[in-house]
């Protein structure tokens, strides 16, 4: 038994790993890029990411990765999405310094666990359906990858440029500069440390078990990767059965007994087709309808026959639970309530979370974002940040504005322009300038002009619209007030009340957005001045 | 008004009015005659920001006098807000430049630009246009967003604000210039060189908090005081200061004004401002407080204002 023949090029396995690449070093970079170097068309390859293809019914890109998968294989998995190339780093890490037995070649057959899998991704699917996003956003790969980039790999690359910029300062270098770390939330950080736990220890112990068993695009795509026109096969004329394949094989889905590839669990990344000295396993041209090819298709259609069984089985069960699911997700949208706006009585402790703008209203946004934070890295202020409990579960991980130390930026258009899954609508400049995701409540009995009887106004220095203006109150002393009507709920006005513990002024969330008219436009006079007027 | 009180009694000076009197200092060391030439107070209208500052610091003795060979100097302009020239957000970008290269001309070894903004740092520095500015002169952009940069010190003379963190690159260099825009301002109702100090310290709220306009009087008490104050008037937001919300808020006033006493500059300014707008000098605490803590004075009529038409 011959395990290291002559090594050949494997062209694919190359082109599977330079396209890995292509697509995961940008959209690493674009997670931690805290400078926004990057051009903001990266966002380009999130919109690829097949959960948030579906969650937006971007119907193009479903096509696509229908014809990608159904002609090639998983390919999305060992080459776009960025958690399976994550994992795929992670194996690669993990194998150095050790031998082919205990590293690369370390894998053995298993069975999958179909019931597991097929369960996960109905009630996934029906939960979400009803409204219920929250295993979408804990089992979406690419959202998962998301927060590890945002709550680990971002905080530490500024970490390293603060210690880097401090180094350079010293030598009179100011090529670098200081950065504050806002967004990394406690909710943030577990969710992150979760992800790359789970990606550890799965792809160090059994390679790609997460994206055979717990990930629903791995399990979507497996459905209809078992008929992919193009796929690894036997032949087995040749095949000295040594059993290579098998141990390379981090899918676990190649039975080098039987002979037998799992192709629904099958990443396509040609580890295989590589470790196959005697070129029996090959990447071929097998359509599902061509029926010649008897000892492939046999085999294939044993494994097929079961997990359609379970995949069947798990379905029935699904459908008959699906009353109690429907009632959880009517019962989901009660304890949100009503927002006390009452202007003395703000109830500090249950206000509602501010969306993003764009995010249209509080439950489509719940419904669609999967929690990537990708808007969380690109918002320039870092005035969003993921949710913890403190708005109950189901908004666990979504962004929202936290206008503790920021507010939205007027002008500002990002995070709808990379939002993937379009949970932020795309808004142009004009339309984000009008759209009110909140109403600055003022609470008069706060405000230092009133306790303290001394000028303030931090409020109002704030409002790009002037809906908080100052009139006038004792003496010289001026007053905020609100024009609600103008108010687009950015929090520059609660952002900077100097008012403690609670702020005098705070946005209270608009569940629906709302369109307001823009600041009326004043006409620019031309002023002559004759002197110094000293 | 204190500088002839000073001559008719022929005190010494005390260390702490030496301080703020830098300009009297040179004129001591030189003669009396150089003395009535170099004016307290240099007001130009009618020009580009350029000339209109070449005309001041000529009027004043030149950039010379207060800037000497070798030091590490720092412009501290407003850069406070995410808004282009036009809408006078922010110090004019063409006066911030002229500026850097006259210190770097008179041997300044290192010119620093920097604010505590108030909008997104970067989009600051960009939109107002002096981040590129700053640099096209040949000075260095220092970012003031990281409470990393400042450093406490004691404000001994201060009422309400005794402490206060101040961005280090001021601290640390040899002199500063003060080049505030002229504002309304829906807080402190008016924002001119007292006011723009407020961009060199990291926390705002406790002035907020404790009676702003004594707050921004006590910060204009630091030890270490601008060695000139320069009035960007070329354009004048006259309301909805300080962001703006439109050109409809600007005038096109043409003015500069320069002079090393703070409380003269801005009761100047407040003349200009009312110009434009009225805008009483009761409303304007800070003006008066700083009076009051001996910083300057706001009686024009006792001063030596050279005025310049361009």
């Amino acid at each position: 038994m011959k395990q290291t023949g002559k090594k050949q090029v494997n062209h694919l396995k190359r082109l599977r790993a330079s396209l890995a690449i292509l697509f995961f070093v940008p959209i690493l970079l674009y997670f931690v890029d805290f400078t926004s170097a990057l051009p903001q068309e990266v966002h380009t390859l999130l919109h690829l990411q097949i959960i948030p293809a579906v969650l937006s019914g971007a119907v193009g890109i479903i096509v696509l990765q229908f014809i990608l998968v159904i002609v090639f294989g998983r390919i999305y998995c060992s080459a776009i999405c960025p958690a399976g190339i994550f994992q795929d780093i992670i194996n690669r890490l993990f194998c150095i310094g050790k031998k082919k037995r205990k590293g690369a070649w370390r894998f053995s057959y298993h069975k999958p666990l179909n019931i597991l899998r097929y369960l996960l991704l109905t009630v996934t699917v029906v939960t979400a359906v009803f409204g219920i996003t929250t295993l979408v956003v804990w089992l979406d790969p690419y959202s998962n990858f998301g927060r590890v980039a945002t709550n680990l790999f971002r905080p530490a690359v500024m970490w390293g440029n603060n210690i880097l910029a401090d180094v350079l300062m010293r030598l009179e270098n100011y090529s670098l500069y200081h950065v504050t770390i806002h967004t990394v939330t406690k909710a943030g950080l577990v969710s992150g440390i979760i992800a790359i736990t789970v990606f550890v220890a799965l792809a160090v112990s059994r390679g790609r078990l997460f994206c055979n068993t717990l990930c629903p695009a791995g399990a979507l795509l497996s459905l209809v990767s078992r008929y992919s026109i193009f796929r690894i096969s036997f032949d087995e004329e040749v095949c000295n059965n040594c059993g290579n394949c098998e141990r390379s094989c981090k899918a676990e889905a190649i039975d080098s007994k039987n002979m037998k590839i799992d192709t629904s669990r099958c990443v396509t990344c040609f580890n295989c087709t590589s470790a196959c000295t005697k070129k029996s396993l090959r990447y071929r041209f097998r359509p599902p309808f061509l029926k010649d090819r008897p000892s492939v298709a046999d085999k294939a259609g044993t494994v097929k026959s079961g997990s359609r069984r379970s995949f069947f089985a798990t379905g029935a069960t699904i459908a008959a639970s699906l009353p109690v699911i429907s009632t959880i997700a009517q019962y989901s949208d009660l304890p949100d309530g009503d927002a006390v706006t009452a202007e003395d009585n703000i109830d500090y402790k249950n206000l509602p979370p501010v969306t993003p703008p764009g995010s249209v209203d509080l439950e489509r946004f719940k419904d669609k974002c999967t929690g990537c934070h990708i808007c969380v890295v690109r918002c320039p202020t870092q005035v969003l940040r993921p949710a913890g409990f403190q708005y109950g579960f189901d908004y666990l991980l979504r962004p929202h504005c936290a206008f503790e130390s920021s507010y939205c930026n007027y002008e500002c258009t990002v995070c709808g322009e990379v939002c993937p899954v379009h949970a932020i609508r795309r808004l142009d400049k004009e339309e984000k300038r009008t759209i009110q995701v909140g109403i600055a409540t003022f609470n008069i009995s706060r405000c230092i002009v009133y306790t303290e009887g001394t000028d303030c106004g931090a409020c109002s220095e704030h409002c790009p619209t002037q809906a908080v203006h100052m009139i006038p109150y004792e003496g010289t002393l001026t007053i905020p007030q609100v024009e609600a009507e103008l108010c687009i709920g950015c929090g520059g006005c609660e952002s900077i009340c100097p008012v403690r513990p609670h702020r005098a002024i705070v946005v209270v969330a608009n569940n629906e957005h709302r369109q307001v008219a823009p600041p009326e436009e004043e006409e620019v006079k031309e002023y002559e001045i004759d002197g110094f007027g000293f | 008004m204190r500088r002839r009180d000073f001559f008719k009694t022929s005190v010494v000076a005390s260390a702490a009015l030496s301080l703020n009197f830098d300009g009297l200092q040179a004129a001591l060391a030189s003669n009396t005659a150089a003395m009535e030439a170099a004016p307290d107070l240099v007001a130009v209208m009618g020009g580009e920001p350029e000339a209109m500052l070449d005309k001041a610091l000529e009027a004043l003795g030149g950039i010379g006098k207060y800037i000497k060979k070798g030091q590490k100097v720092v412009i501290k302009p407003n850069i406070g807000w995410d808004r282009t020239p036009e809408l006078a957000g922010n110090t004019n970008p063409l006066l911030i430049k002229s500026l850097v290269k006259r210190c770097l001309n008179a041997g300044a070894s290192k010119v620093t630009v920097f604010d505590h903004t108030c909008d997104d740092w970067q989009k600051c520095y960009k939109s107002s246009g002096i981040e590129a500015a700053v640099k096209e002169a040949g000075g260095i952009v220092l970012p003031g967003n990281d409470e990393r940069y400042y450093k406490s010190v004691t404000i001994p003379g201060g009422v309400k604000i005794k402490e206060a963190k101040i961005h280090e690159a001021l601290l640390e260099a040899d002199a500063w210039i003060n080049v505030p825009v002229l504002k309304n301002h829906g807080g402190a109702k008016f924002s001119c060189a007292m006011k723009n100090l407020m961009g060199i310290v990291w926390d705002r709220r406790v002035f907020h908090s404790n009676d702003l306009q004594q707050c921004i009087a006590d910060l204009c008490a630091l030890q270490k005081k601008p060695v000139l104050n320069i009035v960007d008037a070329y354009r004048m937001m006259h309301q909805n200061g300080p962001q703006g919300k439109s050109a409809a808020d600007v005038a096109t006033t043409k003015s500069l004004l320069a002079s090393t006493d703070i409380i003269a500059i801005d009761t100047a300014a407040l003349g200009l401002f009312n110009q434009v707008k009225k805008l009483e000098m009761a409303a304007i605490g800070h003006i008066t407080k700083g009076e009051t803590l001996k910083l300057g004075t706001t009686n024009l009529e006792k001063l030596n204002i050279k005025r310049i038409r361009v």
